[in-house]
């Protein structure tokens, strides 16, 4: 019988159930959604590299003999090593594509993963291994030929197999923002296959027990001198852009539930705590007709906790089958994944279970007040709370407010979970849109800032490594350009150790930095300057000193700085030429800029880049930052929809006798619509300035989560809040809208027919 | 005395499902302005149907229903709205006090509807509750609320109050004082009162009684020589 009355009161009170349900299935839906398509990155990339044998770190060096490799041996630590020779090559085809060679002693560390034709044969001397993405892009098949150009070499090999590599999980390059399959690959060959009898290697992968920090200890101590660098895997440009995906989707998982599970908390608070209050007669004449308490109080938390159930397990299924399906192939553009499949785990299992916990405890609270009373007292309806007149009705104002005024300042002093719900809701709506609006202008803001206040070029021409001086030359003055040389370096302080990169400038206009507020800086000739983000970093500012070497080069300086500038998407140094050789290091120009519109390939000029071309790849980056900004307004809109519909239809079954009565009396239906409107509205109003700086904050989070590389700070721009106000606002004057039909139908005969 | 109150053939009906309920069956009566009378009838008669139409909650299924000179039954909502609040003071079993709303302001809300000015604390003196002008409804007893509700309707000098079983939930001893009220409204004041109740004796303080059943007039009495309320032995 009494599962009967709950299935009829949950009826009754459907809106507010249904809400509950909602929420409580979108908090978990998100929740194992985004949590089994980051944790099912985690464990895939982590099979992937266990597979694999992912190397646990890389030394590179010219002197990677005998005598080296038993030294390396020597430190104990090392439990396996490797050799392989690695340079950049040029494949054979119209738009000239970087292709990263690996010439490998044996490949059992960081192993080819074949996917078509036979297994790498390390006495093969005529095959290639190539990578599977870009063979797709060219149309390559496992038996065609293919050709590299690298330095004096043409080599021609026959494809053997087809496949991925766990150091090109994210193949980056200097060629692209993004990785375009078609103008970027890697390929795997025997020893056997290198043109010359001797192989110069130039990388050690190594295995070894023990942190990396010890191993690079103990390295530094033995070997140093004989190394440029040392690489941990955490290091790795390719697993480290992939783990920082997985921490940015790992964030959003964690923030966006807990706003809607919140939410379901406070639904189920004050439905409940109304429903008793409705029915405590009718508990009474249970509990006089012989109920237990235990019963009783069984039977009203039983109400929350079907939902709940029912709308967390559906969340459960549903979030990992669908959610990862939205991500994973805007993903799969930029990251090559041999399996790419979401996981089930266990945290999924101890949310739902903690969601269904708190949610008996929430109906257990909102039912204890009336278990506790006796039947006696139960029985009698329970004394109308009283409104008391507190200092603001004694002000002097307070006799000259409008009725619609004093009527809801007393409401929402009378109904206080419900204001504050309302005020929440509004506000995690505006939060979330400032987030998603706030990406969008950061975006926007980053763009303008890179290509419109500090790169001025209209084509970059990048030079090939064996060009000589006089041909860059050349190539510079029919152009009208200017040379620049960017490099990978790394900087050091005592505990932090950064890869970063170098801007070095030839007196350009072309490219001319600026400080954090995006003011143009001057960096004089004698002078070096370090990007903001590093300078926060290391904690350093004008006049301290930082030590950093050019990765490849074991020569370490020291150098004091001069001046901060700031660069949304490089982090690094930037020096004059002049500079650069007085710290004793050549100048080797790597590119060069012009404001001509040129597209050239030939001997000196590897590839030209256009502002059209980082134009295209912004847009294809911007892609997925899109997907962010649309999930964003949707949940947003859903959670105040929801919301504000709950406390509509909440305070309007409550002050439906009023509403009627006033219309008896002879009130306007419009003036009564009105009453309503101006509550809903300021709630919105405080909901909507409490969730500016809760926006500003997330917001900051955002930028803060999306890597070393990236410097934003992330500024609310007046659109930003105008058009969340504009959704904000018209999602609480449409919901109200709902409530205004039916205070014009209102039966006032029905309404004021007896008591419940 | 004028006749300020007419019903012409009115009836009422409400379907349910394809069954029709006659809750008004041609109904015809007129009542003068100053009248204090009572309606009387067992219940599901159509009393509260009465009292519903000629106060422009709800709309005759047809016949006219004529208050000084105007044609309520073809009145459209707003018109409906305006006529409440002008013409109509209603008064309810169940008090219907706006509970955040204080006593006095319960009162001088009706300046909010009609272009009068009222006098809160006049009023409520005028009903023995002057000096409760600041408490909250849920802090009266049952028969000072519907003297509240009572102060509430004269307050807006209305052409007529329609009570609606307005002792039904107090105490035999408080609804005399109610009725008291309500007696003096119409024999001061001029106010048209009419009155619903289940309680026979009402009738002979009544100067025209109405009785109903299943939503005809059983018949109309005129009593020459109305009794006040104290007379009459309860
Ligand atoms: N909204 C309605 N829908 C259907 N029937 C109604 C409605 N209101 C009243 N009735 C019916 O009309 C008849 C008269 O009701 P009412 O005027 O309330 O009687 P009473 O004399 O007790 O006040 C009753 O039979 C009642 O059931
Ligand atoms: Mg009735």
């Amino acid at each position: 019988m009494l599962a009967k009355k709950m299935m009829r009161d949950i009826f009754r009170h459907k809106a507010q159930f249904i809400s509950i349900f909602i929420m409580a299935f979108l908090g978990v839906f998100v929740f194992t959604g985004i949590s089994g398509e980051y944790i099912g990155l985690e464990v895939d990339s982590s099979n992937f590299y266990e597979e694999t044998n992912l190397a646990d770190g890389w030394i590179y060096s010219p002197y990677l003999n005998d005598m080296f490799l038993s030294q390396v041996w020597y430190l104990g630590a090392t439990t396996e090593m490797e050799r392989q020779m690695v340079v950049n090559s040029e494949g054979d085809f119209e738009n000239e594509p970087e292709i990263t060679l690996h010439f490998v002693e044996n490949n059992t560390i960081s192993k080819f993963y074949l996917i078509e034709g036979k297994p790498l044969d390390i006495n093969d001397s005529n095959g290639v291994w190539l990578d599977k993405k870009f063979a797709d892009a060219k149309n390559l098949k496992v038996g065609d030929k293919i050709t590299f150009k690298y330095e004096n070499y043409t080599i021609e090999k026959e494809i053997k197999g087809l496949g991925y590599s766990p150091e090109y999980v994210y193949h980056s390059s200097p060629v692209a923002i993004n990785s375009d399959p078609d103008k970027i690959g890697f390929a795997y060959m025997s020893y056997k296959a290198f043109p010359e009898d001797s192989v110069p290697y130039n990388v050690l992968n190594v295995k070894f027990d023990g942190t990396p920090d010890n191993y690079a200890k103990i390295l530094d101590y033995r070997l140093k001198g004989y190394y440029n660098s040392f690489i941990e895997q955490s290091d790795h440009p390719s697993v480290n852009r992939f783990s920082q995906e997985i921490t940015k989707h790992k964030m959003m998982a964690d923030i966006f539930p807990a706003v809607f599970i919140i939410i379901t908390f406070l639904i189920l608070l004050t439905t409940m705590t109304r429903i008793i209050a409705q029915q405590r007669t009718q508990i009474g004449i249970l509990k006089a007709n012989g109920f237990k308490n235990k019963t009783i109080t069984l039977h009203y938390m039983s109400y929350g906790f079907w939902l709940v159930l029912v709308g967390s397990i559906l969340g459960f299924i549903l979030g990992p089958m669908i959610l990862p399906r939205l991500f994973y192939p805007s993903m799969m553009r930029t990251f090559v994944l041999p399996s790419w499949a979401p996981v089930w785990d266990m945290s999924f299992v101890y949310l739902m279970v903690l969601i269904v916990a708190f949610s008996l405890g929430v109906s257990y609270y909102a039912v204890s007040s009336i278990s506790n009373e006796k039947p006696s007292i139960a029985i009698k309806p329970k004394p109308p709370k009283v409104s008391t007149s507190g200092f603001v009705e004694k002000l002097k104002i307070w006799k000259r407010l409008s009725f619609n005024l004093r009527w809801n300042y007393r409401d929402t002093k009378r109904n206080k979970i419900r204001a504050l719900m309302t005020i929440i809701g509004v506000m995690g709506c505006s939060a979330l849109l400032i987030g998603a609006f706030g990406l969008y202008d950061g975006m926007n803001e980053m763009r303008d800032w890179e290509y419109g206040q500090i790169n001025h070029y209209d084509s970059k021409l990048i030079i090939n490594e064996g060009a000589s001086v006089s041909q860059v030359n050349e190539v510079t003055n029919e152009v009208n350009g200017k040379t620049i040389m960017e490099g990978t370096i790394e900087i050091q302080s005592d505990s932090v150790k950064k890869t970063g990169s170098l801007l070095v400038l030839n007196d350009t206009n072309l490219i001319t930095p600026t400080d954090k507020d995006k003011n143009r800086i001057e960096i004089a000739n004698d002078e070096v300057s370090i990007s903001q983000k590093y300078a926060d970093l290391f904690d350093v500012g004008v006049g301290d000193t930082v030590k950093w070497h050019i990765r490849g080069s074991d020569k370490w300086i020291n150098s004091t700085i001069n001046k901060i500038h700031a660069d949304p998407l490089s982090q690094g140094l930037i020096m004059s030429s002049d500079k650069l050789e007085n710290l004793g290091l050549n100048y080797t120009a790597t590119s060069i800029i012009t404001s001509e519109h040129v597209n050239r390939t030939d001997d000196t000029i590897k590839t030209t880049i256009t502002l059209d071309d980082i134009e295209k790849s912004w847009e294809e980056t911007s892609e997925t930052m899109w997907l962010i900004i649309y999930v964003l307004i949707f949940f947003a809109s859903i959670l105040a929809i929801i919301v504000l519909y709950n406390l509509g239809l909440m305070s309007f079954t409550e002050i439906e006798r009023e509403i009627a009565t006033l219309k008896v009396l002879g009130f306007k239906s419009k003036d009564l619509r009105r009453l309503l409107l101006t509550q809903n509205l300021v709630f919105t109003v405080i909901g909507f300035i409490l969730g500016i700086p809760l926006g500003s904050y997330i917001l900051t989070m955002m930028w803060q989560s999306s890597g070393d590389s990236l410097y934003m700070i992330p500024s609310l721009t007046i659109t930003n809040v105008i058009l969340t106000a504009i959704i904000t606002f018209s999602i609480s004057i449409i919901v109200n809208l709902m409530f205004s039909g039916k205070i014009k139908k209102l039966d006032m005969v029905e309404s004021l027919k007896g008591t419940e | 005395m004028s006749t300020i109150i007419e019903f012409k053939n009115v009836n009422k009906e409400y379907k349910s499902g394809n069954h029709i309920l006659k809750a008004m069956d041609d109904v015809n009566f007129t009542i003068d302005e100053g009248e204090f009378v009572v309606i009387l009838g067992p219940s599901g008669a159509g009393k509260s149907t009465l009292l519903n139409l000629l106060g422009g909650l709800d709309s005759v299924t047809s016949g006219e229903i004529i208050v000084n000179g105007e044609h309520v039954e073809s009145f459209d909502d707003n018109q409906l709205t305006s006529y409440r609040a002008r013409n109509v003071g209603f008064i309810f079993q169940f008090y219907n006090l706006i509970p955040n709303l204080t006593t006095l302001e319960n009162v001088e809300l009706m300046k909010d509807i009609v272009d009068v000015d009222i006098n809160g604390l006049e009023v409520l003196e005028s009903v023995g509750l002057g000096n409760h002008a600041n408490q909250f409804p849920a802090q009266l007893s049952g028969g000072e609320q519907q003297r509240v509700s009572i102060a509430r309707a004269v307050a807006k000098q209305p052409t007529m109050l329609l009570c609606d079983e307005p002792t039904g939930a107090l105490d035999s001893k408080t609804g005399v004082l109610i009725l008291n009220l309500l007696q003096d409204m119409s024999n001061n004041k001029n106010t048209t009162v009419i009155i619903v109740t289940h309680n026979a004796l009402l009738a002979e303080a009544a100067d025209k009684v109405i009785r109903i059943k299943n939503g005809q007039i059983e018949n109309m009495i005129i009593n020459e020589n109305p009794k006040k309320i104290d007379e009459l032995e309860w």
